[in-house]
């Protein structure tokens, strides 16, 4: 006869929508890694240099915002307890970024500065325009708005500031719209990025996901907005102090600011650890928790680009500080949730009407498990290696750092594929 | 079978259960009854009519869809000529008092 469904259950993203910001991403990581596999020498000059820019934004835009905008698209619905607004801006937000991130990099490399850059910045602007919409349009629709929502629209509206400042600073180089030159601007744009951006949403997700990933009833929302009262307490001063110019000693507030909130997050993931339901924790779930632990490394680099920078030496830090946000802390996060979400996105894409059919193969197996510890090797041994070399300028060390990053890249992308290709395999 | 399933027909409960114990929470590589989600099914024999309750580990489960159509799927099978209602509710909460002694065991705990 026939059946039904009463409920209010979450409405699932389409993977239509979701699997090409993963795939984007995948091959972004693969050719950052190229180029710096290519230019190891750049962590010798000062950052300001055309391939650092380019591998930073390749990492920052392509690798990074690519892969959470598209992980967000299908968080949305479980952040906001609603569903997402529009398909048609998520589509546009992915042709339009997908379009501008590699003419804004090969603009950089080239040091290109005319329309190369701002095209690129404003095809970017367009889409995440499209993206911040969306999430406001999907969070306010819905009739609640939990602590993690919120998270989501602080960290959307610090996305827009980044790519827009970033957009003011492309046309800064050609025409003086800034009251100094973009160089002088350069730490307010990256650390919108960094610490709105990338470790709020890091947080509002990742306080969602890893409960539930590993079956925890934990939950804290005072704490939650805790941290996220701090982070953005952090971010707004570290804004004022440097539009200021203040000297470098206020700088320790917003460090000690966002440093608390981290260590609130830390404690929120060991206590959700704790009080797990499931007690053996797969691969993916431990390196998505030793990225939370690599978010004390750009901090240890920055307090020594605080003490030792002001002596106009030891650039090289900056540097550290960078490589341990991108390819440190963002990296192994992405490295361990893609074999988590990507999975559970190409299950339900494969397995979503059939599961009860017969014995269906669970999520953790539409990936490589050798492939992945390989690959996890290979980058941990490749960031460690890297982080050597820039401390102490050893070219040696810099191109096997460099070689093992690609190494585990190229894994990465292999491992993706054998997920978004697989094909159903019960009776 | 051990399960906590409140039921008003025992015999008919058991083949909706034989069918329920292939559809697995794919995050948890555990069937929904072991896992303790299935609350109650109650037959209607005259009307040919199952009401079925379920709830899942997590309110937010992305995956919540896809287990709830395949419970759908699975009582369709299992009750072919029959109209089946399925509840999904959250009151109580599930937790992991829930899980039955094989579901413990096949999570280590």
């Amino acid at each position: 006869m026939f059946s039904t469904v009463s409920d209010d259950l979450q409405q699932t993203t389409s993977h239509k929508v979701v699997l090409p910001f993963y795939a984007y991403a995948a091959i972004s990581f693969l050719v950052a890694c190229i180029v710096l596999m290519l230019h190891t020498n750049v962590v010798k000059q000062h950052y300001f240099h055309p391939h650092t820019l380019a591998i930073t934004h390749i990492m920052a835009l392509g690798w990074g915002t690519m892969i959470i905008l598209g992980a967000s698209h299908q968080l949305l619905p479980v952040l906001v307890e609603g569903k997402l607004d529009s398909y048609l801006l998520a589509t546009s937000t992915f042709i339009f970024t997908a379009i501008g991130i590699p003419i804004l990099a090969i603009g950089f490399y080239l040091f290109h500065t005319g329309w190369m850059l701002q095209v690129g910045a404003i095809l970017i602007n367009v889409g995440i325009v499209c993206y911040v919409v969306n999430v406001f349009a999907s969070s306010f629709n819905s009739k609640k708005r939990n602590v993690h929502a919120w998270y989501m629209i602080a960290a959307s509206l610090w996305l827009f500031s980044t790519v827009f400042f970033g957009l003011l600073l492309v046309f800064n180089f050609n025409k003086n719209i800034l009251p100094k030159d973009s160089l002088s601007y350069l730490t307010i744009h990256a650390h919108l990025g960094l610490i709105g951006w990338f470790l709020m949403l890091v947080i509002g997700v990742g306080s969602r996901l890893i409960p539930m990933f590993l079956i925890s009833k934990y939950t804290n929302n005072r704490q939650l907005w805790w941290i996220f009262g701090l982070i953005n307490a952090s971010l707004i001063s570290f804004i004022i102090f440097k539009t200021m110019e203040y000297n470098s000693s206020i700088y320790y507030i917003s460090i000690a600011l966002a440093f608390i909130g981290i260590i609130l997050f830390v404690r929120h993931c060991f206590l959700s650890y704790k009080v797990r339901i499931r007690k053996k924790v797969d691969e993916q779930m431990k390196t998505s928790l030793l990225s939370v632990v690599q978010m004390v490394f750009p901090f240890l680099a920055l307090l020594f680009v605080l003490i030792l920078l002001p002596s106009g030496t030891h650039s090289n830090w900056s540097i550290l500080y960078g490589f341990c946000f991108f390819f440190g802390w963002i990296t192994a996060i992405i490295l361990g949730m893609t074999f988590k979400t990507l999975t559970f996105i190409v299950w339900n894409k494969v397995y979503h009407k059939n599961a009860h059919a017969g014995k269906t193969p669970v999520p953790k197996e539409l990936f490589n498990e050798k492939m992945y510890t390989a690959m996890l090797i290979a980058y941990i041994v490749g960031f460690l290696v890297f982080a050597i070399g820039i401390i102490i300028l050893n070219d040696i060390l810099l191109k096997s750092g460099a070689f093992a990053l690609l190494l585990s890249a190229i894994l990465y992308v292999i491992n993706s594929g054998i997920t978004l290709f697989h094909k159903p395999t019960n009776a | 079978m051990n399960t906590n399933v409140t039921t008003n027909n025992n015999a008919l409960c058991e083949l909706a259960l034989k069918g329920l114990y292939f559809v697995d929470d794919p995050e948890v590589g555990l069937n929904v009854v072991d896992l303790g989600l299935i609350y109650e099914l109650n037959f209607d024999e005259d009307a040919k009519k199952l009401d079925a309750t379920m709830t899942l580990t997590s309110q937010f489960c992305p995956m919540g869809e896809s287990i709830t159509s395949n419970v759908l799927q699975s009582l369709t099978d299992a009750f072919q000529d029959w109209y089946i209602n399925l509840h999904l509710t959250y009151e109580p909460a599930w937790d992991s008092s829930m899980i039955s002694p094989e579901g413990k065991e096949f999570l280590g705990q």
